[in-house]
């Protein structure tokens, strides 16, 4: 079945966000959404180059006053 | 993926750790191979005991603003940042021919250092990626 995961890394500076995203990666499989809130402004960039970089998909990235909030497509492991 | 970062920390300054640590944690969740080869002053951060905040002479006066700024952001110390790369895999090398000049011995490092080598056996490491000197 596959699953959205949140992971929260509000308030953590770069490279914190991408390193969490990576962490959840490891134990995520093909088909799995990974939704990463975040307020380090290089998020947007970074996950980019994370998601071209892995193979992954960006979904959709929106930002509310509070956080910018990433949902990744897991399309390889 | 098979994408390699490899930095060369010649540097003992607090700020250019600190950017050696980013850009490993960095390199290490993108997934690639990062290896970190230490020398001459960096090793000074790089033995046992405590890791002192040194900063250029410029720069010293600029000190409290940092580590103010610096906690403000939440950043990790470069430590940190070490040790959550390495939990990707990445690898931190001594230089021999720097430790030897050094007077500092393999019991003398931190146990963040996985070995000591030799320029060769870095560069090998090194090839075919991005190499940076810090």
């Amino acid at each position: 079945m596959d699953t959205t995961k949140i992971i929260d890394s509000r308030g953590a500076a770069c490279p914190g966000p991408i390193t969490d995203l990576a962490r959840a990666y490891r134990n995520s499989k093909v088909g799995d959404i990974l939704e990463l809130w975040a307020t380090d402004k290089g998020v947007r960039a970074d996950t980019q180059a994370w998601a071209t970089k892995t193979g992954n998909e960006i979904l959709d990235v929106k930002e509310d006053p509070e956080k910018i909030v990433v949902k990744i497509k897991i399309n390889k492991r | 993926m098979g994408s390699k970062l490899s930095i060369i920390l010649f540097s003992g300054t607090t700020d250019k750790i600190l950017s050696a640590g980013v850009l490993s944690q960095a390199g290490a969740a993108m997934g690639s191979e990062v290896n970190i080869f230490v020398t001459f002053w960096g090793l000074l951060s790089f033995t046992k005991g405590e890791k002192k905040m040194m900063l250029p002479k410029e720069f010293e006066h600029m000190g409290p603003a940092l580590m103010q700024g610096l906690q403000k952001e939440h950043v990790k110390s470069w430590y940190e940042m070490i040790m959550e790369a390495k939990e990707f895999g990445a690898k931190v090398y001594a230089c021999s021919m720097a430790c030897g000049v050094m007077n500092i011995k393999r019991e003398d490092l931190d146990p963040i250092v996985d070995d000591m080598v030799g320029a060769a056996a870095f560069l090998q490491k090194a090839e075919g990626g991005q190499t940076l000197f810090i």
